[in-house]
């Protein structure tokens, strides 16, 4: 969303609650779909070659951990720049496409590192960082702000923030709004994706209300989940979401990102994903700037599928680059 | 490996994201077809049956139009010698214990297992549907088929003592799904011990491979036997001595003529009509849900036909917007490919689809697809058809694959009335969110399937069938099993001679009354009228026939009902039906035993008209006690009798309930013998499961039902039950060819059977007759058995599937 639109929405959206009253979501419906969409497509040899390489431009390589320091981030941050070995890529002819992951994702305290490695790479892979009491959210809201401001002012342009599960099993949806406009607030220029945590909202429909009051106050992403709960991003949940991007955009025009996190490791699945965005939202979705991937250990399984297709044969653990 | 010099390049498709192709191979229906020549004949007792003299037509590829193989077509000689195999083999197969049947299904069932991948794709190539969806569909549904009716066939002996098995069962099978068709037929008719000749269309090798498949399992080689021909060749299965029943499954018309050819003939005709499905989505349900029903049903090679689609009008614009965008994202192609929705049905479908769409453009329809149709194409596209109010001729014909005809209506009441004034009752969905309102719904429509927020699950427990012009048979669950069983001790086919019967003079004419001699005896009775609408009536012709008992003397006189009588006998009855069908069976119960107690009451003077017709006093005695026994039975009966039970279902979270409901109005034309004990043994089970009821009481001695009536007069509500006396022909001529009438029990001649089954052709009402065979109406089995509760009433399967 450019800065002109933003400021329009900011001046004229109001939480029309309506947008989320009448919403029916059947769950068991839902399932079936899920169970389908992953039987119904599939790519094959240089389709699929692509397709992944796609997903790696789409991927928000993270690390979200306690034992983060500077040297396990200075090797995110590289793997972030060179994500496929030169000479696989030069074998698709894919060399000079500038093929990195979408950005990297971290923990606040770490924007410095990951901002000072990125640039010894000589490379402009946005910094993302999750903030707002994450992944509970159970802080204060004036502690949780300034976490955003924090994270901003250290580097970071895009913010993953998680919403407050209190509001919404609680039925604050008001509420709920009002905190994400100051999330937005918060975060000036910088990109706001909102975390829904959606294994800890009860049920689908209460992630299709959260999906659209998301929306409605700014989100320029919406994610499916922390990858520190129980349930991760799972399809059904992804369906839900997806249809109330696809509902947001028939409203008001403006097309609002979405992003899986938590549970996607394999190849096979990152192609799926991508068919399900293709399939409920469209080929304008399938670019960095609309759809993200959570994920950390995903890329290496990218990586070796990509080594089979190229070379015939499956590789060792060493023939391919830690991160 | 990374090059790709046909197609683009990884560079490429990175930019545009497209899907590629993602074939499948099938160089095993290939070669499954190469050990036959590549020329298809019939499989009759275990061997490959390929007459020299026999005419062949090409298979092809739907999509290519290459030719895949000839497939050598019928004769009745073949359809006689299949049925002498299948006839020869019933003698063991029928008689070895359920226990070792059952091993014999599961052992086929691993056969399949074994044989997947062939079956899969040589069906896929053949039909051209989708191979997913008879990969991950059809296939294992066949398995979990033949599994299912194993563990019926085990317990047969305990759970269907007092049935037995049929006798050699005909099949006629339509050109698409034939396979998963017939798995549906034949597991339950080869649990019970029955044996097969199915009749296959051309171009459809799948059932044949499935017959070698059982063949090559080694005993028991004539249970399966498949004959490739055209439908009509069904005809030449009426000719064949030792075919108990014909299970047709197929197109409306193509039934109508079947039944008439079959009529008189003395087998059983169960039919499974039409394709469309119906679905009602209401203003309270998750659209995008359903609009991915919509695709289940019509646009995903699920069903083998179109979608009529009720749609509440306050959601109506959004629902269309959603099923627009949604159709762009569909995918038609080779039916082998992995990555598409739907695959094609041959040319013969494609027209089809392109005549209905383009009569509904001339009616002022409007058409959305997706993807412009192209004749060089062999796909038609996805198509929603609108804007066709049902008094649009088109909206009255069946909608065709792969089309979806999309309707408003305003309330759910109103949404019933559209739903159930189609002829088709096959299966529906009813999409709401509110349990309430699905409930309402579901319960109301007149089909045989419904499907609450979901749309086309299938199960071998849960039975699946029709009413109205879809037919009413039966497979899966328990109704399946006993459509291929008949009561122990009943009549074996008798050698059919073929009689002429002229259909057009039959019953014509009424015959002339003239004064009826000399009154004789204490005093002239006045004449009876005709019971209808809770009170007796004078007939319309205003004439009446005399009744004479066995001595000779006048007994009485009787109204001599014609066709108007018919009339209003019926519309008095529809009017009676709908609250009686609402009423709690207990109260049903209790009407019924008030009506036993009045009988009681005139136990003298019923046992001494019985004495006049000719039975001892004693036997007199006893018809009237066993009457009332039987008005008690059936109350117990219908108290205990369910509104319905759950069934268990593998795959779905959620019950699915099994429910009874009544036929409608049903006519009964009673046997002449047991002029009282007939009459209530047919009456009562009739009422205790909802029905509204015209009956023809004996000819020779109607005076007892007429009196019974003073007392059904003052128990049952006007127009429940109706009694028309008169000639036996002509009424039974009014009923048969009346078209709201739902069906007909016949006990009766010969002639009237034949003709009773020739003229259900006209709304395919279901019959039961006697071929003339007299019922012993004093003993169980016959009087009062499982055979009526089942006759009585019909199957409904309502799907709940729940989650939150």
């Amino acid at each position: 969303m450019d800065l002109q639109a933003r400021h329009l929405l900011d001046k004229c959206c109001t939480t029309d609650l309506s947008w989320i009253s009448k919403i029916q979501v059947n769950q068991p419906a839902v399932l079936r779909r899920a169970e389908q969409i992953q039987a119904r497509r599939t790519v094959k040899k240089e389709w699929q070659a692509a397709w992944l390489l796609k997903a790696v431009t789409c991927i928000d390589l993270t690390s979200l951990s306690g034992d983060d320091t500077f040297s396990s981030i200075q090797r995110l941050c590289y793997k972030a720049k060179y994500p496929i070995r030169e000479d696989l890529l030069k074998a698709l002819h894919m060399y000079d496409e500038g093929i990195t992951t979408a950005a990297v994702c971290v923990y606040p305290a770490r924007v410095c590192d990951a901002v000072k490695a990125l640039k010894a790479a000589g490379c402009d892979i946005p910094v993302a960082s999750v903030a707002t009491g994450f992944p509970a959210a159970q802080t204060h809201l004036q502690t949780r702000l300034e976490e955003i401001r924090l994270a901003v002012e250290d580097g970071a342009t895009e913010i993953d923030v998680v919403i407050n599960r209190t509001l919404v099993l609680t039925g604050q949806w008001e509420a709920l709004y009002d905190e994400i406009r100051q999330f937005r607030q918060a975060c000036g220029e910088a990109h706001l994706k909102t975390i829904l945590a959606a294994g800890e909202l009860g049920c689908l429909t209460n992630v299709y209300k959260a999906s659209m009051l998301a929306m409605m106050a700014g989100s320029d992403f919406i994610k499916t989940s922390t990858g520190k709960e129980t349930v991760n991003a799972t399809f059904p949940v992804a369906i839900v979401m997806l249809r109330a991007i696809r509902d947001f955009f028939w409203k008001t025009g403006n097309k609002v990102g979405f992003k899986p996190a938590g549970g996607i490791r394999t190849a096979k699945d990152a192609l799926t994903w991508l068919s399900l965005i293709k399939e409920e939202l469209g080929d304008e979705w399938l670019k960095p700037e609309l759809f993200r991937i959570g994920a950390s250990s995903l890329l290496s399984d990218i990586e070796r599928q990509i080594y089979h297709h190229v070379t015939g044969r499956y590789p060792a653990n060493h023939d391919l680059p830690m991160s | 490996m990374a090059a790709n010099p046909a197609g683009p390049s990884a560079r490429e498709i990175f930019s545009t994201l497209e899907y590629g192709p993602a074939p499948e191979s099938h160089a095993c229906a290939l070669a499954w077809l190469d050990t036959q020549d590549r020329l298809l004949g019939h499989y009759v007792n275990g061997k490959w049956l390929k007459p020299e003299h026999g005419n062949s037509v090409p298979c092809q590829d739907p999509v290519t139009g290459e030719n895949l193989a000839s497939c050598l077509l019928g004769e009745p000689d073949d359809v006689a010698a299949a049925v002498k195999a299948a006839l020869a083999a019933l003698g063991s197969w029928s008689r070895v214990p359920g226990g070792d049947r059952a091993q014999h299904l599961t052992r086929l069932a691993k056969m399949i297992q074994r044989n997947q991948q062939l079956l899969w794709t040589l069906d896929s190539l053949f039909t051209g549907r989708v191979v997913r969806e008879v990969r991950d569909g059809d296939i294992p549904l066949a398995q979990q088929l033949l599994q299912y009716h194993a563990v019926q066939g085990h317990v047969q002996e305990e759970v269907l003592a007092g049935w037995k098995p049929m006798g050699v069962i005909g099949l006629i099978l339509p050109p698409t799904f034939s396979f998963l068709e017939m798995m549906w037929r034949i597991c339950p008719a080869l649990a019970v011990g029955c044996t097969v000749v199915a009749i296959v269309p051309p171009a459809s090798p799948t059932p044949l491979l499935l017959a070698q498949l059982a063949g090559e399992l080694g005993a028991f080689c004539g249970i399966l036997n498949v004959i490739i021909g055209p439908a009509s060749l069904g005809a030449a299965l009426g000719c064949c001595p030792g075919v108990r029943k014909v299970a047709f499954c197929g197109a409306v018309e193509e039934a109508r003529v079947l039944r008439q050819s079959l009529a008189g003939q003395r087998l059983e005709l169960s039919l499974a009509l039409g394709v469309e499905s119906l679905m009602l989505l209401t203003d309270s349900a998750d659209i995008d849900s359903a609009v991915e029903g919509v695709v289940d049903a019509a646009w995903s090679d699920r069903s083998p036909g179109g979608l009529r689609l009720l749609v509440q009008e306050s959601v109506w614009e959004e629902t269309m917007k959603r099923l627009q965008t949604r159709m762009g994202k569909l995918r038609s192609g080779q039916g082998l490919d992995g990555a598409v929705d739907m695959g094609t049905r041959g040319a013969a479908a494609c027209d089809a689809a392109q005549r209905y769409v383009q009569e509904a453009r001339s009616q002022g329809a409007e058409v959305f697809q997706a993807v412009p149709v192209s004749s060089a194409s062999p796909f038609y596209p996805p198509t929603l058809v609108s804007g066709l109010p049902p008094a649009s001729p088109c909206a009255q014909s069946e909608v065709p694959w792969p089309l979806v005809m999309a309707s408003p209506f305003r309330t759910a009441k109103e949404a019933l009335v559209v739903a159930n004034s189609t002829p088709w009752g096959g299966s529906a969905s009813v999409w709401s969110e509110r349990l309430g309102q699905a409930l309402e719904l579901g319960y109301g429509l007149q089909v045989g399937t419904v499907w609450v927020n979901t749309h086309g699950l299938k199960d071998p427990a849960v039975p699946t069938g029709g009413c109205k012009e879809s037919g009413s048979s039966w497979h899966g669950g328990p109704d399946g099993l006993y459509e291929y069983l008949q009561p122990l001790g009943a009549a074996d086919r008798l050698p059919f001679v073929y009689e002429h019967l002229n259909y057009d003079s039959f019953g014509l004419a009424v015959p002339k009354t003239l004064p009826a001699g000399p009154e004789t005896g204490p005093s002239p009775v006045p004449p009876y009228g005709l019971f209808v609408g809770g009170r007796f009536q004078p007939p319309g012709a205003w004439s009446s026939r005399p009744i004479w008992d066995t001595s000779g003397q006048l007994h009485g006189y009787v109204a001599e009902g014609g066709a108007k009588d018919v009339h209003s006998a019926v519309e008095a009855a529809h009017q009676a039906a709908s609250r009686w069908e609402r009423q709690s069976p207990v109260a049903r119960a209790a009407l019924l035993v008030a009506l036993a107690a009045a009988l009681e009451r005139r136990g003298a003077d019923l046992a001494s008209r019985l004495q006049r017709h000719g039975a001892e006093l004693q036997a007199a005695k006893a018809e009237v006690e066993l009457s009332t026994r039987r008005l008690r039975l059936w109350g117990a009966h219908a108290q205990a009798q369910a509104q319905g039970h759950t069934l268990q279902v593998a795959g779905l979270r959620g019950p699915v309930l099994r429910l009874r409901e009544p036929l409608g109005v049903l006519a009964i034309v009673c046997p002449d013998a047991w002029p009282l004990l007939a009459f209530v043994s047919l009456l009562a089970p009739a009422l205790a499961h909802g029905n509204a009821v015209v009956l023809v009481p004996s000819r020779t001695c109607p005076l007892l039902a007429l009196e019974v009536c003073q007392d059904v007069a003052s128990v049952f509500p006007a127009g429940l039950v109706n009694v028309v006396t008169g000639d036996g022909d002509h009424l039974t001529r009014c009923l048969a060819l009346h078209q709201d009438v739902q069906a007909l029990w016949y006990f009766g001649s010969a002639q009237g059977s034949q003709f009773v089954e020739w003229a259900s052709a006209g709304n395919l009402k279901s019959v039961w007759v006697n071929w003339g065979h007299l019922r012993a109406w004093d003993q169980e089995p016959h009087g009062a058995g499982s055979e009526l509760e089942l006759r009585a009433a019909r199957t409904k399967a309502l799907w709940l599937p729940m989650g939150d």
